[in-house]
């Protein structure tokens, strides 16, 4: 088989992985389009492994150690997806914005009055616990 | 070795200050700055009065891997500003003794703050290397930061900024221009670097380096207009803060553009010079209509720095030997009669309440004597009466204007020198002025005022000898700085 | 020589210093060793102030006799200043001129601390007055025997701030205080012309001592020695009160009147007209300067001796006779009469001093400055009434007193001026000097007939002024007689009859017509047939009114801007870049939106960005 294949397919997944993770809302959703993106990299090591004949097979060795780190870190992941959704009652990345840079000028008072930041940028909604699913 | 010792003993009393029982002791830093003052003047007398060239040197390898070297050293044109800082340092403490600075930290911290600002003061005169000097240029800020901070007046947090990040501007500026000169002549020496007299750099090189040192040093200076940080610092801070702001900083700048911009620089100084010259008799006209507007005491003789410090500018700005003479001999002269005004402004405010000019009415000659006497000195020594200090520097800073160096235009020069006499008018009128609005008259009833105190007379007694000594006998001063002052403009 | 010079110089300075530290200690230790004799040997500062001058007289008089017997200038240098450029001689410089006006100023300063001494006897000050007396009489005495252009300055400056406190003695009046910041400011900014025209003259001659200057004055060029005349010349107009730095001088009259008449009369004014007499050799290489210093003469002369006319105070008529008198000096010495104009200023020295003293006796006795309140104190004031007389008929020029022979001597110069001054202002000084004998014999009359004829207008012990007072001002009587006989030996000194019949003729006419006046009410003022001019003289032309619109008020509002400007537009400068960071920092705050997928998109963008320079340019 052409090793044009295995890549095109490669990355026509890697782009709609990227396409997810920047696009898409649901915080679950961003997680598996990262997974998208880690098995089409996996899909490129492999086919770069066997297309170039590799003795130590590093392609392959190297696709390993990603599907550990994508599954420690799918396993992170969703368990902060889950706490967030505990808390906030929604896991829509658009609006989780805590971090965010506010407007509020500070006062115009001397340099010593100023406090941090003013203000939060976002409300946080009522935190009420909820049972896990 | 006198000179390490100078700088030494200051930084020890310093540190001496954490041992837990000095910490009560009230004549520490009396002493400790007494003791700087003897080292000084020992050093004075040590020193060879007809040889120009550097003496008293200390030279060891600090930073091989950047050619920094530790090298100190003393001419005819620092030892006068050594043996200024060293005496207004010495006073300043002498009237701390009597007069605490108000305030709510404790004493120490001051007497801390003003060791370190000792050492840096003095460490700039003495320092023979540019990176050297630039480390001595900034330990002064943060004391005299805190110093402000701490123990001013109601403005005192903003004045305090203002001061602290406008000066740090400035030596941010000066430390590029330096390194620039030192980076492309391949050695920090000041004396190689002087004796160069430029040789090694280029004509643009050499500009944009006047350029940078000369902005650093002019905020400094203070050079009109990045003088608004002046008023300000002066008006706030507390009275020993003032006397060495005024008294010693302000030197630190025109010293700089002495001993630095000029040799280093020599083609990019005789490009800048008019300009130079022109925001300095702008500074003379401008601060003293400013001084003939003011209402407050502190505020006007702040204003009155500015002017002086104009004269000294435009001695450099001539770039002749009888300019920079002037430039020179201002400098100690004006250290030695704003120190005493500073002084006396303190000692108005601490026994009035107030030093707002309208406040204070009228008639101090009938309720404090002596007091307003010692200020009528003061003022008259200010605008610059022949006999008396401050008129040499001005003098020989407009007969410079009047035959500037060669290669400066000549009209222009002589047009600075006509506007500079009408700043010596303007001078005599806002002192005038502000004699008359306090001193004349009769006063208000109120309570008695306290004369002047033992410690208040030994701390300006010597400033008034000094004033009248430099202004009868010139020579004192002027012997010194003459030679060095030609070779450093490249003469014989 | 030199060296009695010095000390000539030095023994007032001496006494000024100890007399301001150790005086009033003095005066303790007097009294409490109990030395016997006048009241006056326990006072302090006045021992120390007339010994002092005493002493001073005394050399210079020796001084004088030497240079007498044995005439040609000397001179000798303690020390040269260096600069960086021509050095500052300390030195001193003794010829004629200087010899015998040294010993004018001596004897009017000896006189005038005596006076003083019951003057101010209550005065709780006096110590320092007496200091700041000795002080000044110690820089005119500099200015006189300097041998060096800045030297001279020095002295020059320190007079003028001696001035200042002296007449602001009394301070509590703030109109006293006024007149002493205004006399300093007019003089100062003549002095910075005067330094100005050192600096033109001495770097253009190649040194500041007086001596060399004059020898290479001929090698100057003109451009040069006129500049340095011209500037020159702002100082004199300002120390010796010509038009237009004059307006100092009759407010000069608040402070107490010895002062007036050592400083505003004998001394201070004339040092002027003696700085021109000494350098008159640049002068006269300059006849366009002579010409101005005609001019500005010829306007002072007439003016002021019409303000004088119109006042009623007596010290301000002094004052204005005084600016009068200066600009004769002035004539003389712009029509080429050197020394016909010392002759003048020496003569004028001894008169007008006497003038002031006395009528500090009037005005001690009658307790009033004004002429309104004067009248008929001939007869218990004898020795102020006969001297005063003297005083005046030297004023107007009658012979035999001194006066008439000065006086003559400048008009007939005038006459053939011959100092290279265009013609017509010659003629112009010439007039002026005649009408104004008219005018002076008018208002001298009209004085002297107010104070001491008719009946006392007010109510006060008509009596005699103590002896430390009138007897200084008969002493000095004697000069005034007899100073006129010195100047025979010289023959333009010598009386010309054409001149002194015109000039007598004038006096007489002018005299006349004020005492006609006079006679026909002595109760009231005789200028009231002024009529509407009167105000206008009186108030000296409104001149003051001028500068106060012209110079003061522009002054006081560009401070004013001056400080707005500051606050507002440099210091805002300053302030808003605090602002302006602050607005930028914003700016780049906008990112952060705390959205992670912006700055993944951010991330990848940049990446592709750089994947693509990659790949294109390496």
């Amino acid at each position: 088989m052409h090793i044009l294949y295995p890549l095109v397919v490669a990355a026509l997944l890697f782009s709609i992985g990227v396409y997810g993770v920047l696009a898409r809302r649901n915080a679950i959703l961003v997680l598996m389009s990262v997974e998208l993106m880690l098995n089409s990299v996996n899909l490129n090591l492999v086919t770069f492994d066997v297309w170039l004949r590799d003795r130590l097979h590093g392609g392959q060795v190297l696709t390993l150690f990603t599907i550990v780190i994508a599954a420690a870190e799918i396993g992170l992941g969703l368990a902060i997806v889950l706490l967030v959704f505990r808390n906030r009652e929604s896991i829509d990345v658009d609006r989780l914005r805590a971090l965010a840079e506010s407007d509020a000028e500070p006062p115009a008072d001397s340099v010593v009055e100023r406090q941090g930041p003013a203000g939060q940028g976002d409300q946080v909604a009522v935190s009420s616990r909820r049972a896990p699913q | 070795m006198i000179l390490l010792a100078m700088l030494a003993v200051p930084l020890a009393g310093a540190l001496l200050l954490l041992v837990p029982g000095l910490r009560q002791n009230r004549l520490h830093g009396t002493v400790v700055s007494g003791i700087t003052l003897i080292l000084a003047l020992a050093a004075a007398l040590a020193f060879d009065h007809g040889n120009p060239r550097m003496q008293l040197e200390v030279d060891r390898a600090w930073a091989p891997a950047i050619g920094l070297r530790f090298h100190l050293g003393v001419d005819g044109i620092s030892l006068p500003l050594v043996v200024l800082t060293a005496l207004l340092t010495f006073l300043c403490f002498l009237y701390l003794l009597r007069h605490p600075a108000a305030g709510g930290a404790s004493p120490a911290l001051l007497t801390a703050l003003l060791l370190v600002l000792e050492v840096g003061m003095l460490g700039t005169f003495v320092a023979l290397d540019l990176v050297l000097f630039f480390v001595f240029f900034e330990v002064v800020l943060i004391p005299m930061y805190v110093v402000i901070a701490v123990w001013g007046g109601p403005g005192r947090r903003a004045a305090a900024y203002k001061f602290i990040l406008y000066t740090l501007l400035g030596s941010g500026v000066l430390l590029v221009g330096l390194l620039l000169v030192g980076v492309n002549a391949g050695t920090l020496d000041m004396v190689e670097l002087a004796a160069r007299h430029g040789e090694g750099l280029s004509r643009g090189m050499q500009i944009t380096a006047f350029l940078l040192i000369g902005l650093g040093l002019a905020v400094k200076a203070p050079m009109w207009p990045l003088h608004t940080w002046l008023p300000d610092a002066h008006t706030e801070a507390p009275t020993v803060g003032s006397v060495l702001l005024a008294g010693v900083l302000l030197k630190m700048g025109t010293y700089g553009l002495v001993r630095l911009a000029l040799p280093l620089a020599p083609e990019g100084a005789e490009f800048w010079a008019p300009w130079l010259g022109l925001l300095a008799v702008i500074g003379i006209i401008y601060g003293a209509l400013a001084c003939l507007a003011q209402s407050d005491l502190k505020r006007m003789i702040a204003f009155s720095s500015v002017g002086h410090m104009g004269f000294v500018l435009l001695g450099i700005a001539t770039l002749t030997p009888v300019g920079v003479n002037a430039a020179l001999f201002g400098n100690i002269a004006h250290g030695l009669i704003t120190g005493l005004l500073f002084f006396l402004a303190g000692a108005i405010k601490e026994r009035y309440g107030t030093g707002d000019l309208d406040e204070l009415g009228g008639g101090m000659l009938a309720k404090a004597p002596r007091l307003a006497a010692i200020l009528t000195f003061a003022c008259v020594a200010s605008l610059g009466l022949p006999g008396l200090a401050g008129f040499w520097g001005e003098m020989l800073a407009l007969l410079g204007a009047y035959q500037p160096g060669a290669g400066l235009p000549r009209e222009t020069f002589v047009t600075f020198m006509v506007f500079g006499g009408l700043g010596a008018v303007l001078t005599a009128a806002y002192f005038l002025r502000m004699l008359a609005k306090i001193t004349h008259g009769t006063p208000a009833d109120g309570p008695v005022v306290a004369g002047v105190t033992r410690h208040e007379y030994a701390a300006w007694v010597p400033l008034i000898t000094l004033t009248i000594v430099i202004g009868l006998w010139p020579k004192l001063i002027l012997d010194l700085t003459s030679a060095p002052v030609r070779a450093l403009l490249g003469g014989g | 020589m030199i060296a009695l010079a010095s000390l000539t110089v030095l023994s007032p300075f001496i006494a000024a210093v100890v007399g301001m530290l150790l005086g009033l200690r003095l005066s303790r230790l007097l009294e409490t060793r109990g030395v016997p004799g006048h009241r006056v040997l326990r006072n302090g500062p006045a021992v120390i102030a007339v010994v002092a001058s005493a002493l001073a007289t005394l050399f210079a008089l020796i001084v004088a006799v030497t240079l007498w017997l044995d005439p040609g200038p000397r001179e000798g240098t303690l020390t040269l200043i260096p600069t960086g450029t021509l050095p500052i001689a300390v030195g001193l410089q003794v010829d004629g001129l200087a010899a015998v006006v040294g010993l004018m100023v001596c004897c009017v300063a000896l006189a005038v601390q005596v006076y003083s001494i019951a003057y101010l006897a209550e005065d709780p000050r006096y110590s320092s007055y007496a200091a700041f007396v000795s002080l000044f009489t110690s820089a005119m005495l500099l200015v006189v025997f300097a041998g060096d252009l800045l030297l001279l300055y020095v002295g020059w400056e320190v007079m003028g701030v001696c001035s200042y406190f002296l007449i602001g003695h009394h301070w509590e009046d703030r109109a006293n205080s006024r007149a002493a910041v205004k006399a300093f400011l007019v003089t100062r900014t003549g002095d910075v012309g005067f330094l100005f025209g050192i600096f033109v003259l001495g770097v253009g001659a190649g040194t500041f001592q007086i001596d060399e200057v004059l020898r290479r004055v001929g090698d100057l060029p003109d451009t040069t020695v006129l500049a340095a005349t011209l500037l020159l010349l702002a100082g004199v107009a300002g120390k010796s009160a010509q038009f237009p730095l004059h307006t100092w001088l009759p407010d000069a009259m608040a402070g107490p009147t010895p002062i007036s008449a050592l400083i505003h009369a004998a001394t201070m004014v004339a040092a002027g007209i003696y700085v021109v007499a000494r350098l008159y050799p640049a002068f006269l290489a300059a006849p366009t300067a002579l010409a101005v210093l005609g001019v500005m003469a010829a306007i002072s002369m007439l003016g002021a001796a019409l303000a004088a006319l119109a006042q009623s105070d007596l010290k301000r008529v002094l004052a204005y006779s005084t600016i009068s008198q200066l600009a004769y000096m002035a004539a003389g010495l712009a029509v080429g009469t050197r020394s016909g104009a010392v002759f003048h200023l020496l003569t004028h020295g001894a008169f007008k001093a006497l003038l002031f003293l006395a009528a500090g006796c009037v005005i001690y006795v009658t307790g009033s400055n004004l002429l309104r309140d004067y009248g008929g104190l001939r007869e218990a004031m004898p020795i102020t009434f006969w001297s005063m007389t003297i005083g005046f008929a030297a004023l107007v020029g009658l012979p035999p007193v001194s006066g008439f022979f000065s006086k003559d001597a400048i008009i007939e110069a005038a006459l053939h001026a011959e100092s290279g001054i265009p013609g017509p202002v010659a003629t112009i000084v010439y007039l002026t000097l005649l009408v104004t004998v008219a005018v002076t014999a008018a208002y001298a009359t009209r004085a002297w007939l107010m104070t001491f004829f008719g009946t006392a207008r007010t109510a006060f012990t008509p009596r005699e002024a103590p002896r430390l007072m009138s007897w200084p001002v008969g002493i000095l009587a004697v000069p005034t007689a007899i100073l006129g006989f010195f100047g025979l030996g010289a023959s333009e000194l010598r009386p010309h009859l054409g001149s002194a019949a015109l000039s007598l003729l004038l006096a007489g006419a002018g005299g006349y017509g004020a005492y006609a006046v006079w006679r026909r009410d002595p109760a009231l003022d005789p200028a009231r047939v002024l009529g509407p001019v009167r105000t206008t003289f009186e108030r000296g032309f409104h001149v003051d009114d001028v500068y106060d619109r012209v110079v003061v008020a522009p002054v006081r509002a560009l401070a004013r801007a001056v400080v707005g400007v500051d606050d507002r537009v440099i210091d805002r400068a300053v302030e808003s870049s605090a602002g302006v960071t602050r607005a930028f920092g914003g700016l780049l705050r906008r990112p952060q939106n705390g959205n992670p997928q912006t700055y993944l998109t951010g991330l990848l963008a940049g990446m592709a960005v750089i994947v693509l320079a990659v790949v294109i340019f390496v």
